[in-house]
């Protein structure tokens, strides 16, 4: 796993959180909201968008603050940060949005305990200046994003026959799929297939693992 | 010594700053926020009500709140009703206590104008000012008798009842004859695609027409929802063909939702609980309004 940007350009930080470092994918982070929302493409979506705008605005708050924070209390002060800005986006939300909110709103408040946004705010933020941090924050949040709409996708085609809430199907193949249980099939077959092309890149590059 | 007192005010010092954060945020858009929730519950209650973008509100229409509490004090109970009342042609609020008989025991003007009826905190202040020192208050529900030129034309009920999971809180439509005009699931947590379907027109849509009677006796069969039916629930046939399609299953039971019988059981039954204990209250406020000439505004 990659710990610093290492002088990494914006687009490298970015690709990195979607594809190599996938947070659901490849660093198996926040399982359980991955198997427990993602039951439909819109969950899975406005899961994504709000752990990217928290994931974004803590790693540039612990980037510029991080000569401050005395490395004893660092996780409660990641914490801290983290339920600051959740509360910060929710009230926000709720006052200038309040369509989107109306949707998205019980999703912000369950992000303040979510593995992935602490990581990398002790693996990347408090390492790296503000600009590589926001980067970063994107990137993963992406990844996050990308990774909670494919696991929808399948779940709700599957499941209830539908995409985005429309029947395509016009039947229910494996209501099954609707259950966090199966979120974890899905998740298992997503890793499968992300480590089976990375295993494809290596040997195409002629790359030793 | 010295890292301790040097971590205790960084802490503190966090802590401090993400306060000052958050109470700032909070106090920006407090008022934004409060009245997105109002504006957000009216559209609600004017679309159980039928009117939306095609069908504006007409400007005799009006929603009166009565609030439901029940007042504690020594050595017994009594249920308290705080309704809007007109006084020299100003609307203001009186509490109807009741006895649990259904008589009236006591009968107050209490302080308050619309706006702030809304408001929990004040309305509460407001009320154990009037009733004196020693009693306590709890809030029950609350319910909106709907006028059209002052004549009663519907009820909107708000309610809160155990679903599957945790809670279903919804606000049901009543006409003056206590038909259900339609059902809004506000808020429930149940399995997303399987009982969380409670929300769908297919599924709510199916307690619309329902007269209080037939209501009642309501039962939820897990049997197919006919194809007609549901493209009917779902307001994606003609108007004249959803009309005749409702009308042949209004007296039909609920058919339940695929996977979630008991979200859907659950669901019935609560409404007809609510529906239920509505009227006979209603009834009895009613006959106490009438019998003490209380100038109600609805």
């Amino acid at each position: 796993m990659t710990t610093s940007s290492n002088t990494k350009t914006p687009w490298e930080l970015l690709s990195r959180g979607i594809l190599s470092e996938n947070p659901i994918f490849r660093l198996a982070l926040s399982m359980c909201p991955a198997v427990g929302i993602s039951t439909t493409v819109m969950n899975g979506l406005m899961l994504g968008v709000a752990v990217l705008l928290v994931q974004v605005f803590s790693s540039v708050t612990i980037s510029l603050f991080k000569n401050q924070i005395h490395p004893r209390i660092r996780i409660p002060t990641y914490t801290l940060t983290i339920a600051t800005w959740v509360t910060v986006i929710d009230l926000v939300m709720a006052a200038y949005l309040p369509g989107a909110y109306a949707k998205m709103g019980i999703f912000i408040k369950l992000i303040v305990a979510f593995a992935i946004i602490t990581m990398r705010l002790e693996m990347f933020a408090c390492k790296e200046n503000a600009a590589d941090s926001f980067w970063d924050g994107v990137g993963m949040g992406l990844g996050f994003m990308v990774g909670m709409v494919v696991i929808g996708f399948v779940r709700e085609l599957l499941g209830s026959g539908a995409i985005l809430g429309y029947d395509v199907l016009g039947f229910k193949p494996l209501l099954f799929f609707i259950l966090p249980s199966a979120g974890f099939f899905v998740v298992g077959l997503m890793m499968a297939f992300f480590n089976w092309v990375e295993l494809v890149y290596k040997r195409r590059k002629g790359i030793q693992s | 010594m010295k890292d301790i007192l040097n971590i205790v005010f960084r802490l503190t010092v966090s802590c401090l700053m993400a306060a000052m954060v958050m109470g700032a945020a909070f106090i920006l858009t407090d008022k934004a926020k409060k009245h997105n929730e109002h504006a957000r519950e009216e559209r609600t209650m004017y679309s159980l009500l039928g009117y939306g973008e095609g069908k504006p509100v007409p400007s005799t229409l009006a929603l009166h709140q009565i609030y439901r509490y029940v007042i504690t004090e020594p050595g017994r109970q009594l249920i308290g009703y705080l309704v809007p009342t007109t006084h020299a042609g100003k609307t203001g609020y009186t509490l109807v206590s009741l006895d649990l008989e259904g008589k009236m025991a006591d009968r107050k003007a209490v302080a308050l104008d619309v706006e702030q009826s809304r408001e929990k905190e004040d309305r509460d202040k407001a009320i154990l000012a009037v009733i004196g020192p020693g009693k306590e208050i709890r809030f029950a529900d609350h319910t909106i008798v709907v006028t059209d030129n002052g004549k009663r034309v519907a009820y909107l009920l708000g309610g809160k009842f155990p679903g599957f999971k945790t809670f279903i809180n919804v606000m049901l439509a009543l006409d003056q004859q206590f038909t259900t005009l339609g059902l809004e699931v506000l808020e429930n947590e149940e399995d997303p695609g399987l009982g969380a379907e409670i929300e769908k027109d297919y599924f709510k849509n199916q307690f619309k027409g329902r007269a209080v009677d037939v209501l009642k006796g309501l039962q939820v069969v897990k049997e197919p929802l006919p194809d007609q039916y549901r493209q009917a629930l779902e307001g994606r046939l003609a108007g004249a063909d959803v009309s005749r399609i409702m009308e042949q299953f209004k007296d039909k039971n609920i058919y339940a939702l695929t996977g979630a019988t008991i979200s859907s059981r659950m669901l019935t039954d609560g409404l007809k609980g609510m529906v239920g204990k509505f009227v006979y209250r209603l009834d009895i406020l009613d006959h106490v309004l009438n019998e003490q000439k209380i100038a109600v505004s609805f």
